[in-house]
C-alpha cells in the first residue's frame, strides 16, 4: 500500500555512536512500509562528528550553528518539514530508545485517525523501564496536568507524529526539554486533536548514560512554571 | 498641592502608557485577549489604589484601624519609583521576549539555508 510523503526528524547532540544505526534502521523500516519518506537529522551543534555519521547513513542533515537545546532542534526540523510540504512528520530520539516499527505504526494510526498530534506513550505499558524513570516521567506528566490541564500518560515522550496542520500552526517558545510539555499546552490552545498510542522503549547502557537525569526535571518544572506565570503578563 | 494628588499625577503617565500599550498590542494581534485583560486589569488596580489612597487612609484612621502618619513626600517618591520600575520591567521583558524569538527564528532559518547548500 502506498502512503503520502512523510519525514522522520531526529534531533541529535553528540550522538555519533548511535545515530548511524538509528538512521539505517529507520531507512529500512520506511522502505518496507510503503511510506515515501525522508530522514532528517538536526545536529544541535555537536562536536563529535554526528553530522558526518548521519549523512553517511543516508540522512538529510541540518546543522545548528549554536547548541540551542532539544526544543529548538525539533522546531528547526519541523520548520524544514513544513517548507518541504510533508503531510506527516515524526520526531524520535537519536539514542536508539525508539523502535522504527513504532514510528511506522504512528504514521498508520495518524493516517487512520486524522488526529493533529499523536504521542507515543512509553507508560501505557512501561515494561523495561526502570522504576526511577517511570516515577520521573509520571511526575512530569502530573505537573503538566496541574499547570496546563493536559492529561497525558507520557508528556515527555520524544516520539511524536505531526499532521500537516500541526506542522503549520504548532509553535513553542522554550528551547530545552520543557518544550515537550509546552508543545501539548500550545496544541490545547490551538484546539488541535491530540491522542496517544502505546510504544516500547529500549534502554541500552548507552541510552541510559545519555538519558535525562531525574534532577533535570527540577529545571523543567521551574522553566514551565516561569513560562506559565510570564504568559499572563503579555 | 495635596500629596495624594501629586502621587496620582506623577504615576498617571506610567499607568496610561501601560494601558494604551496593552490595548495597542492586542489590536495589532501581538497579544491575546486574556493577556490584555490581565495587563489592563493590573494598571487599573494600581490607578484605583492610588486614587483611593486618601479616602482609604482617612477611613482607616477615623475608625482607629491605623496609627501611621499621613503620606509624606518621601512616600510619594518611593511609590512612584516602584510603579516606574514595574513599568520598565514589563516593557523590558516584552522586548527581550521579542528579541529572543527573532534570534531563534534567525538561527533556525540560517541553519536550514546553510545546510541546504
Amino acid at each position: 500500500m502506498k502512503h503520502g510523503k512523510v519525514c522522520v526528524i531526529i534531533p541529535a547532540y553528540n550522538e555519533s555512536v548511535a545515530i548511524g544505526g538509528v538512521v539505517k534502521a529507520m531507512h529500512e523500516a520506511l522502505s518496507h512500509s510503503g511510506f515515501n519518506g525522508e530522514i532528517i537529522v538536526v545536529d544541535d551543534g555537536s562536536i563529535d562528528g554526528t553530522s558526518a555519521v548521519a549523512k553517511k547513513a543516508g540522512a538529510t542533515v541540518i546543522k545548528h550553528i549554536l547548541n540551542s537545546g532539544a526544543g529548538a532542534a525539533t522546531a528547526t526540523g519541523l520548520s524544514f518539514a513544513e517548507h518541504k510540504g510533508y503531510v506527516l512528520a515524526a520526531t524520535m530520539d537519536a539514542d536508539g530508545q525508539h523502535l522504527p516499527k513504532d514510528v511506522i505504526e504512528g504514521f498508520k494510526v495518524m493516517s487512520a485517525s486524522g488526529d493533529d498530534l499523536l504521542i507515543g506513550s512509553r507508560l501505557i505499558d512501561s515494561d523495561g523501564m526502570s522504576k526511577v524513570k517511570v516515577l520521573g516521567n509520571k511526575g512530569l506528566s502530573l505537573i503538566t496536568y496541574v499547570l496546563f490541564g493536559i492529561n497525558s500518560t507520557d508528556s515527555q515522550s520524544g516520539l511524536r507524529i505531526f499532521s500537516k496542520r500541526s506542522l503549520t500552526e504548532l509553535r513553542w517558545k522554550t528551547s530545552g526539554y520543557e518544550f515537550c510539555s509546552e508543545m501539548l499546552w500550545r496544541a490545547k490552545q490551538l484546539r488541535l486533536s491530540v491522542n496517544e498510542y502505546p510504544i516500547s522503549a529500549i534502554y541500552t547502557e548507552y541510552s541510559k548514560s545519555k538519558g535525562q537525569s531525574n534532577w533535570n526535571a527540577v529545571n523543567i518544572v521551574r522553566s514551565l512554571l516561569a513560562r506559565r506565570i510570564m504568559e499572563l503578563f503579555g | 498641592m495635596s500629596r495624594y494628588l501629586l502621587l496620582v499625577l506623577l504615576n498617571l503617565p506610567f499607568i496610561l502608557t501601560g494601558m494604551v500599550s496593552a490595548i495597542t498590542r492586542y489590536k495589532l494581534n501581538k497579544s491575546s485577549r486574556r493577556r490584555l485583560t490581565f495587563q489592563f486589569g493590573l494598571w487599573l488596580v494600581i490607578l484605583l489604589g492610588l486614587s483611593l489612597a486618601q479616602p482609604l487612609y482617612e477611613w482607616l484612621y477615623s475608625h482607629e484601624l491605623t496609627q501611621t502618619e499621613p503620606l509624606s513626600l518621601f512616600d510619594v517618591i518611593q511609590i512612584t519609583a516602584i510603579v516606574a520600575i514595574l513599568f520598565i520591567a514589563n516593557r523590558t521583558r516584552l522586548k527581550l521576549d521579542e528579541a529572543e524569538r527573532r534570534l531563534n527564528d534567525l538561527h533556525q532559518e540560517l541553519s536550514i539555508r546553510l545546510s541546504s547548500k
